[in-house]
């Protein structure tokens, strides 16, 4: 059985129609930053884009071919590397390919390899051409089953974007990864330029436009309203502070400085600590930072001390609000944030660090 | 207790979302790679690549590894574009030795793997990865060059170019016309390797959300272990070459020789890849090319782990 040039065409631009919409779709619906550093997700709008118009193309040369199905329009979508040609100077242009123009022995291989399966191909075609004498244009016709898998893996993303989509990793992918709590150990990580500005801005009540994304990343409601010249107000409350701040400031006295003593709020998933836990009273507070895309997503992580129940699920998220400290265990320094209140929150609109 | 720790835990959301994210992530860079090879089969003449290369193959070899600095192309993109530059006429081994490559001697990757390990011997990380890299690919392109096309290729995949098929001058053509051939030349193309694409993205995401990635920390002080571990976690992981120097930079544990395998061995050989070179190679070369490429990147880097450059 086998399958038509025309249905091939057919079943080739709907697939790139289905692709570039639900690119598109996830785009529209801001869910790209859920998967993609926001680096890459231009390219993968623009992308969404070029699979419509190809999808658009293809529509064309299927109408043109259609409306002109015994003619020579060069306007068809074929692959010039494997269609039924019709026959006007084949062995001809074989015969020129055959012809070397490179005098190594390597490159003659090549080519008499090259020139030899035209050869063959020419043949081929032409034993199809007299069997065929009208000629489509287009493909060959093509096995009906490798089509069918073939189009059921290019279908496979598609139901699974239909079918629902993740909006983090579990405990699983966590535990499997190992949860890093070295700034060292992540070196794509930046640190703030300065000893830490949005900490000393914000003792002034004043949190400059180059933080405000913590902000916005932590949706920290009605402590902390957005100003309309990209910079941001904060009137009482907490320091926002990210899982990455805590990290830095155990490598860097300037930036412990800054926190010490002070009373801060950062936004993670909860995770349970199985072991160092001997009161069973800490858990670690997780960020999934990432480099190109979710999938090499590393879970980074602060030790947060609660003595109470916390009543969240496994990597559900929560705001913590309490005091770090940056005591020595196990011989070296770490960061461990001593909660007064723990809730559970949101996920942010940005799941990620960066 | 070190078979204690290895772990197979399969979560299907996580499958699900790492392998969504790889798709969305390489998607543009495969379909950039069709579309410049669509362009390619309508615009570029037969055989001009081989006008400009070398005629001396060992030559014609050594700068098809270099076109990667000018003419970069990913790893995701690079296998329609060597098919259609292979139909086109380039020998298969300076298309082999462009594939390997490129991924790894293109400007954004030197750059990036600087910038992964500003503070951990930068320069000599970037340097004798560019080296080392371009060094396998053009040994694989020599190796390559005394080896039976028939034998590397897939069935068809050097059939018949039409391109020089006489009511197929471009004179005739308008513009419209042409680029709606490329156009479907690239569907095609995308169409294609994509398949090979989305099986390898699920090999990556299966392995790299199911597998204890740190049941090979053990392995980090043993040089040759340690060099085969994170060879074999470049391809499990399959990350993109512009960002897999941040993840080696952050294996602290491991030697540099075991991260220098990772970075060289990783776009040159993933389970992404080895679904991808299946739209281009014979499955039997595939088999061979990844032992090689194993066996030549591991015995380097152990040689270089052995000569004290005071990483």
């Amino acid at each position: 059985m086998t399958v038509s040039p025309t249905i091939r065409a057919l079943r080739d631009s709907l697939l790139l129609l289905f692709w570039g919409a639900l690119v598109l779709w996830i785009a529209a619906e801001g869910q790209l930053s859920i998967y993609l550093h926001p680096s890459l997700q231009p390219f993968t709008i623009t992308a969404g884009v070029l699979l419509l118009l190809l999808a658009l193309f293809g529509f064309r040369g299927m109408f043109r071919r259609s409306s002109s199905p015994s003619e020579c329009n060069h306007s068809c979508d074929h692959d010039h590397g494997d269609h039924v040609l019709d026959g006007h100077g084949d062995r001809e242009s074989s015969n020129q390919a055959t012809v070397p123009h490179h005098t190594s022995s390597h490159h003659d291989k090549i080519d008499a390899y090259l020139a030899k399966k035209r050869m063959e191909d020419a043949d081929d075609r032409r034993v199809k051409r007299d069997h065929h004498p009208v000629h489509d244009h287009g493909d060959n016709p093509l096995p009906l089953i490798p089509l069918l898998i073939k189009t059921l893996l290019l279908l496979i993303p598609l139901m699974m974007i239909m079918t629902g989509r993740g909006t983090g990793f579990t405990i699983t992918t966590v535990q499997n990864r190992g949860i890093i709590g070295n700034i060292n150990n992540l070196p794509a990580a930046k640190p703030r330029s300065g000893s830490l500005p949005i900490y000393q801005n914000v003792q002034n009540s004043q949190v400059t436009s180059s933080s405000s994304f913590v902000a916005k990343d932590q949706g920290l409601g009605p402590s902390v309203q957005q100003g309309g010249t990209g910079s941001s107000t904060r009137t009482s409350g907490p320091m926002p502070a990210e899982i990455i701040d805590l990290l830095y400031a155990v490598q860097m006295p300037s930036y412990r400085e800054d926190f010490e003593g002070k009373q801060i709020e950062l936004v993670g998933q909860f995770v349970p600590l199985t072991t160092g836990n001997p009161r069973g009273d800490r858990f670690q507070a997780i960020r999934m930072f990432i480099t190109c895309c979710a999938a090499d997503a590393k879970p980074v992580g602060v030790t947060v001390q609660y003595p109470k129940p916390v009543g969240v699920s496994e990597m559900g998220w929560i705001k913590i609000t309490g005091i770090p400290k940056f005591p020595m265990e196990g011989g070296r320094r770490t960061a461990i944030l001593e909660a007064s209140k723990v809730e559970e929150c949101p996920a942010p609109n940005e799941p990620f660090v960066y | 207790m070190f078979l204690s720790t290895v772990t197979f835990q399969f979560s299907p959301p996580d499958f699900q979302y790492a392998f969504l994210s790889i798709l969305l992530e390489g998607m543009p860079f495969l379909l950039g790679g069709a579309i410049l090879s669509g362009l390619l089969e309508e615009f570029l003449p037969q055989n001009l690549m081989t006008r400009f290369l070398p005629a001396n193959p060992r030559s014609a070899v050594m700068i098809s590894g270099l076109l990667g600095v000018v003419f970069p192309v990913c790893e995701c993109g690079i296998v329609p574009v060597v098919r259609r530059l292979m139909r086109k006429g380039l020998p298969v081994s300076c298309g082999i030795t462009y594939m390997l490559a490129a991924p790894i001697v293109n400007p954004l990757v030197i750059l990036s793997t600087l910038a992964a390990f500003r503070g951990q011997a930068a320069w000599e990380m970037a340097i004798l990865r560019f080296v080392l890299g371009l060094s396998v690919a053009v040994l694989a392109g020599w190796v390559v060059s005394y080896l039976k096309p028939e034998d590397i290729l897939r069935d068809g995949v050097l059939i018949f170019s039409a391109s020089e098929h006489e009511h197929h001058e471009s004179g005739q053509r308008s513009l419209i016309d042409r680029l709606q051939n490329a156009a479907g030349v690239a569907t095609r193309d995308f169409l294609d390797v994509a398949v090979f694409f989305v099986v390898g993205a699920g090999a990556a995401s299966l392995f790299s959300t199911s597998v204890n990635q740190e049941l090979i920390l053990p392995l980090a002080s043993n040089p040759p272990l340690a060099i085969a571990s994170l060879m074999g976690l470049a391809t499990v992981l399959s990350v993109c070459s512009t960002t897999d120097a941040f993840i080696a930079a952050t294996l602290t544990t491991f030697p540099m020789a075991a991260k220098l395998a990772f970075l060289v061995f990783g776009p040159m050989l993933d389970f992404k890849l080895i679904f991808l070179y299946s739209a281009a190679f014979s499955k039997r070369f595939i088999l061979a090319l990844g032992i090689g490429l194993f066996l030549i990147i591991g015995l380097l880097c152990w040689r270089l782990a052995t000569l004290n450059l005071g990483w």
